[in-house]
C-alpha cells in the first residue's frame, strides 16, 4: 500500500503550493510539506532505514516543529532517577509512552532506530498501548538519547514513572501462561496413561502394569496440583484468613480432596485413581482465568491515556525570577511554577498570581472554565485558559488528584462485574452442596458396602463439575467484551453489559451526540475571496480537535492548504499562526478580534452590514477580521439509523438538550423522537432521569463525555463518545471508539445475547450435574466417563461462550475493525 | 509390550522438554505482547532473507 503519493512524502499531508522542500531518501528527491518532515525522513535515511516508506500501511505523525529540544532535560540525574530503573550492572530500563504510532511500519522504525543507537540492548514497542520499554547500557547511552532519537524520528516521547504496573502485569501474564502449559501437557500426559487404563489396553489382571500406569499418571498430574493449582490454594488460603469464601475455597479442597484419594487408592491398590481428572479440572479452569486476565489488563491499558494529561514538563521560578524547564517528575513541594495560558498544569498547587481561569473539564466534567483567585486550589491536568499564572506546588506526582483517578479507575477495571461475583457466589454454594452430598454419599455407602464408599465419594467428586460452573460466566463476558472490542465498543465496566441487556429508555445529547456542526456559509468581511478565505481558515484549523476547526478542515477538502509556522492552540479561544509571513487568528470573535485593543471595532465596521457574529468563527489578522464562518447543525450520519433500530426493539427514545426548543423540536422530529426536552440544565437532565428510573425503567444516558457529565454518571449504563475528553470517558461505563452510535443498538444486541448465552451455560452446568451426581452417588459411573463427562461439561461452556457475535457477523454489515495505529 | 519401557519414558522427556522450551520462550519475552507482531508486516530489511512463515 503506497501513502502519500499527492502529500507529503512523509506525513501525507497537503504540500505547500509552491517551493515544497524536498527530502532525499534512497537517491530520489521526494516533496515535503516542511522542514521538520524534511529532516525526519532524511534521518530516517541516514540510519538505513527507508524501507519504513515501503511497509507502512498509514503516513507518519508530522514531526512537532520543535523535535528534539526537551531531551537534555531528561540527562539530568534527577530525572533520570525517576524515570529510568537500575536493572543491576550497567543495565537500565526505562518505559516511554511513544505518541505517534500508526502502524506496523512505526513499530518496525522505532524497533531498529533506537535500537541501532550504541548500547541500546533491546527495543519493546506495542502499538496498541503505544508503550516502548527500552534496556540500555548506563555507560554507553542514556534516556535522553533515546528520547532524542525518538523524536528525530518524528516521534514525540513521555517517560512514564508506572513501570511497577507493567511489570506485575507482566510477571502475571507470564506466571499464568507457565501454570497454563503445565496444566496443558501434564494433562494430556495423565490422560493417554489413563486411557490406557479406561479402554483396556492394559490387562487389569497385570497388578504390576496396572500400578505402573497409575504412578506414571500421579506422577504427571503432580507437577499440576502442586504447580499449576498452587494459585487456587494461595487465593483459598487468603479469603480464609480474611474470614470470607470464594470460588477459590471449593475449589481448592475438590482438587485437594480427589488428588489425596487418587494417592490412597493408589497406594491401597484400590479400584480407580483419578489423577487424569484433576489434571483437566485444573487445566479447564486455568484456561478460563486466562482470558479474564487477559480482559483484564487490555482494559488497563486504558489508563494508560489517563497517565498521558498531565505535561512531561514544567517551567519552575528560580528565586531571582527567571525560568528553568525542567521535568515534572524533578518537581518538589513548595516549587514556584510558571504555566503559560493554554498549557496543562503540572501538579497540584495554589494559585500565586491574582486571577486565572482553567478548563478542569478532564477532571471533573465541568465544561465551562472556572475562575480561580489568589489561593484557589488547581489541579494537575488542567488547562490553563486564562493566564499566565504562577502556582506553589502542593502536590506531585502520585499524590495528585489526576494520579488518584488514575489509581480509582485501575481499581475499578480489577474490580469484577456483578454477573461474575454472582456466578461465583452460584459456583461455591454449588460446590458446597456437592461436599454435602460427597460426605452423604460417603456415610450411605459405609452402611451399604463399606468397601465401596471411597470409590464412589471420589466419583460423586469428579463427575460433578464446578468447573463448568466456574467457568459459566466468566467465559460469555471475555467473549462478549473481545467481540464489543473488535466492533469499537471499550466496555470500560463490564456490569454495564448486563445493564445495557436490560435498557428500556435512551438519552440522547443531542449537541455533538445526534449532531454534528458543518459549515454553513462564508461569510467575507472586506474584500477577499471566499475560497481564499477558506484555504487559509482551513491551514489554520488543521491540527486542532475542536469540533468547529473540523467543520471547516472538512468543507476545504478542495482547497490547497497552505504550511503555517508558529501554530498555537488557545484552550476555549482559537488558534494563530503565521501563514506567508502574515500573523492571523482563527476563533470566537472576541478571540480572533480583541488581541489588538482597538481593533473590534474596527473590524466590524468594515463588515458588510454589521453582521452578528453570535456563534460564528472568525478569521483576522493584525488589522481586523477577513471573514467570518458560519456553522448549521446537521444530523450525524447514522444517528437515524441508531435510532430506528433501538426504537424498532421497544426502547423509548428521549433527547435532552440544553438547546433552544425550536432547535431540539427539528432534531427530534427528524429523528422521529416524540419525546424531548429543551432548554434543559445539567440539573433538568438529572431529574428526568431520577423521574424515569423511579418508574422503574433502566436507562442508557449517551453523550460527549464533557458536558453531560453528571447525566452519565446518574444513569445506568453511560456511553460516551470518543471524541469527549479520556478522563470523562475512562468514568463512563462504555466508550464508542470510533465514534458510530450505530453500534449502541448492535452492542444491546450482542449484550442481550450474551446475557442469554450465560444462562444457557449456567442451565446446562445445573442440567448436567443434577443428571449425573446422583447417578455417581449411586456408584454407576464409570471412571472413565466421569472424566469425560466433566470434561465436555466444561468445553460446551467455553464453545457455547465463543458463539456471542457470531449471529452479528453473518447478517450485519462487517464491523470495522478497531486498530488504534491507524488513525 | 516391551516397547513401553521405551516408548513411555520417551513422552515424559518430550514433554519436559516442551516445557522447558516453553518456559524459556515466556521468559524471554516471547508471549508478552501477542499483538504487535500480528500487525508487523512479513517483509524485513532488503538485505536479509524473508522470515519463515510461522509453523
Amino acid at each position: 500500500m503506497t501513502v502519500g503519493t499527492q502529500g507529503c512524502w512523509h506525513c501525507g499531508e497537503p504540500l505547500p503550493p509552491a517551493n515544497a522542500p524536498q527530502a532525499v531518501v534512497g537517491g530520489v528527491a521526494h516533496d515535503v510539506c516542511c522542514m521538520g518532515c524534511r529532516a525526519a525522513a532524511e534521518w530516517i535515511d541516514t540510519l538505513g532505514l527507508a524501507d519504513y516508506y515501503r511497509l507502512r500501511t498509514a503516513p507518519a505523525r508530522r514531526p512537532p516543529a520543535t523535535a528534539g529540544g526537551d531531551g537534555a532535560i531528561l540527562a539530568r540525574p534527577e530525572v533520570a532517577r525517576q524515570a529510568v530503573r537500575d536493572l543491576g550492572g550497567e543495565r537500565r530500563e526505562a518505559v516511554v509512552l511513544v505518541e505517534g504510532i500508526r502502524c506496523s511500519a512505526c513499530v518496525w522504525l522505532i524497533e531498529r532506530g533506537v535500537g541501532s543507537l550504541e548500547g541500546v540492548a533491546s527495543v519493546e514497542v506495542n502499538a496498541l498501548s503505544q508503550r516502548a520499554r527500552f534496556v540500555f547500557e548506563g555507560t554507553r547511552c542514556s534516556l535522553a538519547q533515546i528520547v532524542d532519537a525518538l523524536a528525530r524520528m518524528g516521534y514525540r516521547a513521555e517517560p512514564l514513572t508506572a513501570t511497577a504496573l507493567t511489570d506485575a502485569r507482566r510477571r502475571e501474564n507470564r506466571a499464568a501462561l507457565k501454570r497454563l502449559a503445565v496444566a496443558g501437557i501434564g494433562a494430556m500426559q495423565a490422560m493417554t496413561f489413563a486411557s490406557a487404563l479406561y479402554f483396556g489396553a492394559i490387562d487389569m489382571q497385570d497388578i504390576a502394569t496396572r500400578d505402573l500406569f497409575r504412578w506414571l499418571a500421579f506422577l504427571t498430574a503432580t507437577p499440576v496440583v502442586l504447580y499449576s493449582a498452587s494459585s487456587f490454594f494461595a487465593g483459598a488460603v487468603r479469603t480464609l484468613v480474611a474470614r470470607r469464601l470464594s470460588v477459590d475455597v471449593p475449589v481448592a479442597l475438590a482438587i485437594a480432596l480427589i488428588y489425596a484419594a487418587s494417592l490412597v487408592m493408589a497406594l491401597r491398590g484400590g479400584a480407580e485413581v483419578y489423577f487424569d481428572s484433576v489434571s483437566m479440572f485444573v487445566f479447564f479452569l486455568l484456561v478460563g482465568r486466562y482470558a479474564e486476565m487477559r480482559a483484564r489488563h487490555r482494559a488497563g491499558d486504558l489508563t494508560d491515556a489517563l497517565a498521558r494529561s498531565t505535561p512531561a514538563f514544567a517551567d519552575r521560578v528560580r528565586a531571582d525570577g527567571t525560568l528553568e524547564r525542567i521535568a515534572a517528575l524533578e518537581l518538589v513541594v513548595g516549587d514556584r511554577v510558571h504555566v503559560a495560558a493554554g498549557a496543562r498544569i503540572p501538579a497540584d498547587g495554589v494559585l500565586e498570581t491574582a486571577r486565572c481561569r482553567v478548563d478542569e473539564s478532564a477532571l471533573t466534567g465541568e465544561s465551562a472554565p472556572l475562575v480561580k483567585i489568589r489561593g484557589g486550589a488547581l489541579v494537575a491536568g488542567s488547562v490553563v485558559v486564562e493566564g499566565p499564572l504562577a502556582l506553589r506546588v502542593e502536590r506531585v506526582g502520585p499524590d495528585t488528584v489526576v494520579a488518584g483517578i488514575v489509581a480509582l479507575a485501575t481499581r475499578a477495571q480489577a474490580a469484577r462485574p456483578r454477573l461474575a461475583r454472582a456466578g461465583e457466589r452460584a459456583a461455591a454454594l454449588f460446590v458446597g452442596r456437592v461436599l454435602a452430598l460427597a460426605a452423604i454419599t460417603a456415610a450411605g455407602w459405609s452402611f451399604v458396602d463399606p468397601l465401596r464408599a471411597f470409590e464412589a465419594t471420589l466419583a460423586v467428586l469428579v463427575v460433578s463439575c464446578p468447573c463448568a460452573f466456574a467457568l459459566a460466566v466468566p467465559a460469555a463476558l471475555t467473549r462478549a467484551l473481545g467481540v464489543l472490542a473488535q466492533q469499537g465498543v471499550l466496555v470500560v465496566r463490564p456490569d454495564a453489559i448486563e445493564n445495557l441487556a436490560a435498557a428500556t429508555h435512551v438519552i440522547f445529547d443531542k449537541t455533538g451526540t445526534l449532531t454534528d456542526i458543518a459549515l454553513h456559509g462564508v461569510e467575507p468581511l472586506r474584500d477577499v475571496d471566499r475560497d481564499d478565505a477558506l484555504a487559509l481558515a482551513a491551514s489554520l484549523a488543521r491540527g486542532s480537535r475542536h469540533p468547529a476547526a473540523q467543520a471547516i478542515e472538512a468543507a476545504a477538502s478542495n482547497e490547497a492548504l497552505r504550511p503555517v509556522a508558529a501554530w498555537q492552540s488557545h484552550s476555549g479561544g482559537g488558534v494563530e499562526g503565521e501563514i506567508e509571513g502574515r500573523k492571523l487568528r482563527l476563533g470566537s470573535p472576541s478571540f480572533a478580534l480583541t488581541r489588538d485593543p482597538g481593533s473590534t471595532s474596527l473590524a466590524l465596521a468594515n463588515g458588510p452590514g454589521s453582521p452578528s457574529l453570535d456563534g460564528a468563527v472568525v478569521l483576522a489578522d493584525d488589522t481586523g477580521a477577513i471573514a467570518a464562518f458560519h456553522f448549521a447543525e446537521r444530523v450525524r450520519f447514522d444517528a437515524q439509523a441508531a435510532v430506528a433500530a433501538l426504537a424498532a426493539e421497544g426502547v423509548a427514545i428521549e433527547i435532552a438538550s440544553g438547546d433552544v426548543r425550536a432547535k431540539v423540536a427539528a432534531i427530534a422530529a427528524r429523528l422521529s423522537v416524540p419525546h424531548f426536552i429543551a432548554g434543559a440544565r445539567p440539573a433538568d437532565k438529572l431529574a428526568r432521569l431520577a423521574a424515569l428510573r423511579a418508574e422503574g425503567a433502566r436507562v442508557i444516558a449517551v453523550g460527549d463525555g464533557i458536558n453531560d457529565a453528571p447525566v452519565l454518571a446518574g444513569a445506568d449504563v453511560a456511553i460516551a463518545l470518543a471524541s469527549g475528553t479520556e478522563i470523562a470517558q475512562a468514568s463512563s461505563d462504555i466508550v464508542l471508539a470510533n465514534g458510530r452510535l450505530a453500534a449502541i443498538p448492535e452492542a444491546r444486541d450482542l449484550a442481550r445475547h450474551t446475557l442469554a448465552v450465560l444462562r444457557q451455560n449456567q442451565r446446562w452446568a445445573m442440567a448436567y450435574n443434577l443428571a449425573v451426581v446422583p447417578l455417581g452417588a449411586l456408584g454407576f459411573v464409570p471412571p472413565w466417563l466421569a472424566a469425560i463427562g466433566m470434561s465436555v461439561s466444561s468445553l460446551v461452556v467455553v464453545l457455547n461462550a465463543l458463539r456471542i457475535g457470531r449471529r452479528k457477523r453473518r447478517g450485519g454489515t462487517p464491523a470495522p475493525k478497531l486498530v488504534p495505529a491507524a488513525a | 509390550m516391551s516397547a513401553l519401557v521405551f516408548l513411555i519414558p520417551l513422552s515424559i522427556l518430550l514433554a519436559i522438554g516442551a516445557l522447558v522450551a516453553f518456559f524459556w520462550a515466556v521468559d524471554h519475552g516471547q508471549f508478552d505482547d501477542l499483538e504487535t507482531p500480528a500487525l508487523m508486516p512479513l517483509a524485513d530489511a532488503p538485505d536479509e532473507p524473508p522470515q519463515e512463515p510461522p509453523q
